[in-house]
């Protein structure tokens, strides 16, 4: 039997069909012209310099430990959201949207004026030996700031669509609620908390605004992925082609991951 | 046609007619108006050259578009629209000019070299201090000419031996940013995250009251010279070159001497 997928025929069809390829293309066409209107035989070797290993190493390190902050201080986090029943649960939730609404650069101003060495905190770290700003620290939070809400989103998500009745009854049969969210909450949440955690890296990835205000620009120490293509950009685009590219690959790799461990978490359950 | 084929070129149709409504289209506005791509120290002086010039030619409107020297030649260099471009030096320019991009590059402007330090912080009281351990540096990319112009005053400074040891050594562990534009890097000095940072004594002008000015010796500062150059290009603005014959004459050469460069 010819295999079918169930798709609404008839007059129309193809017109919404083709209409659907326009975004496809749109997101294809700026992409191979990244990697093919600059011949390859250019910026392939560039992909050694020492300007892009160092951003390539920074940026993984980085975003990385960024996301793992951001899983473990989102889970706790998403789960008083999806669980907790508290006057203000409304605010917290929206309090936790805002990173998301906010442009990158005035959250990069924001985190100077609070962490920066005449911001708010910034001179009792300072006096503590603390530096933050311009430091890899200063990276690690931009990207927390940035990426992390999309985790709390995705958690927060993933605990509220299972079933609470599996939790109570966990808690009946005389589990810690440690234990319970530990034994229960997290597995059924799974594959929602997986893909959460590699769209969260991957928002880490491509954070730019943020990290340029409050952490600076500087090779090997401060300069990611992102803030490499914009240095290279301004004296040699073969140089900035192939860090872009790397940027692209890395993206790739946390999307196939997202996959890949969303897939296997949802075929343990089956 | 297939009744699927007629609503999709029905759709294309009256998407095409509706984009053609949108302002920013050729055919809308009533004259386009001259793009001038201008360097951040430029902004202010520019300004109101733009305003003058629109002041003494009516019917025109002037935009600018301020950045970092080197970004903007790259965005030129990728056909963005300018009509003219001033960089801070002339060597930006001129690459412009070798590749056919623009008309030929003159000076039009000077300026100095100096190092800012935040005005109500400790910051650093000497040059010589530059190179003292922990300092943290603002300074302009080595691709923009501020960055450049950085470079050799360093350099300049280390040859001299007045600094002590190894000064531009020590001068360069200190650096905590490479920006993409003067400006930023004094902006990190007026915030008072940075302890120093090389700017254009215009630069500190426009800051007056959040910084502090160290002059760099007239023996070790580089000379700052900035180009400015008509761009080539099938639809760019006949008033172009009037325009850099104004920046280039007297009336430009008084704003710009107004706001501290030399012309």
């Amino acid at each position: 039997m010819r295999r079918t997928r169930a798709r609404p025929r008839g007059p129309g069809g193809r017109a919404l069909d083709a209409a659907a390829l326009a975004l496809p293309l749109f997101y294809a066409l700026p992409l191979s012209a990244l990697l093919f209107a600059s011949h390859p035989a250019r910026w392939l070797p560039r992909l050694a310099s020492p300007l892009a290993l160092r951003a390539l190493v920074l940026t993984v390190e980085t975003t990385l430990v960024a996301t793992v902050l951001s899983i473990a201080l989102g889970l706790p986090l998403a789960r008083l959201l999806a669980r907790g029943s508290f006057r203000g649960r409304r605010a917290l939730g929206l309090i936790v949207d805002l990173p998301i609404a906010l442009p990158p650069v005035v959250a990069g101003v924001a985190l100077l004026l609070a962490f920066g060495r005449q911001g708010w905190l910034g001179g009792a770290l300072e006096l503590a030996g603390a530096h933050i700003a311009f430091s890899r620290v200063a990276v690690v939070i931009a990207q927390v700031f940035i990426a992390s809400p999309f985790f709390v989103r995705a958690a927060r998500a993933g605990f509220a669509a299972a079933d609470p009745a599996l939790e109570r009854a966990a808690l009946t049969l005389g589990a810690s609620p440690w234990r319970v969210f530990v034994t229960v909450s997290l597995p059924l949440a799974r594959p929602a908390l997986l893909a959460g955690a590699a769209l969260t890296w991957a928002r880490a990835l491509s954070e730019f605004g943020a990290t340029m205000m409050f952490a600076g620009n500087f090779p090997g120490r401060t300069q990611t992925l992102a803030l490499a293509v914009m240095s290279a950009m301004e004296s040699d685009l073969d140089t900035a082609v192939a860090v872009a590219a790397l940027a692209l690959a890395l993206a790739v790799v946390a999307l196939l991951a997202a996959r890949a461990l969303a897939r296997r978490a949802g075929a343990d359950d089956a | 046609m297939t009744p699927g084929l007629r609503t999709v070129a029905r759709a294309a149709l009256a998407a095409g007619a509706a984009l053609s409504l949108v302002p920013g289209g050729a055919a809308a506005s009533p004259s386009p108006p001259l793009r001038v791509f201008a360097a951040a120290s430029l902004g202010d002086a520019f300004r109101e050259i733009g305003a003058a010039f629109e002041a003494t030619h009516p019917g025109i409107r002037v935009e600018l578009e301020c950045g970092g020297s080197a970004q903007l030649r790259v965005q030129i260099e990728q056909g963005a629209p300018a009509d003219v471009f001033a960089a801070a030096d002339l060597e930006t320019v001129e690459s412009l000019e070798r590749a056919g991009r623009t008309d030929r590059a003159r000076t039009f402007a000077t300026n100095r070299l100096v190092v800012v330090t935040p005005a109500r912080a400790a910051g650093v009281a000497t040059l010589a201090g530059l190179g003292r351990r922990g300092v943290r540096l603002a300074l302009a990319g080595p691709s923009v000419p501020a960055g450049r112009y950085a470079a050799s005053a360093i350099a300049a400074m280390d040859r001299s031996r007045r600094y002590g040891p190894r000064f531009a050594a020590r001068v360069r562990a200190n650096i905590v940013s490479e920006e993409t534009s003067v400006r930023a890097a004094l902006t990190r000095v007026a915030l008072g995250e940075a302890d120093a940072a090389f700017v254009y004594a215009t630069d500190a002008a426009s800051a007056a009251s959040r910084v502090r000015v160290i002059a760099i010796p007239d023996s070790l500062a580089p000379p700052v010279c900035y180009g400015i150059a008509r761009v080539l290009g099938s639809s760019r603005h006949p008033a172009a070159p009037a325009f850099v014959a104004f920046v280039t004459g007297p009336a430009g050469g008084a704003i710009l001497r107004r706001f501290g460069f030399g012309a």
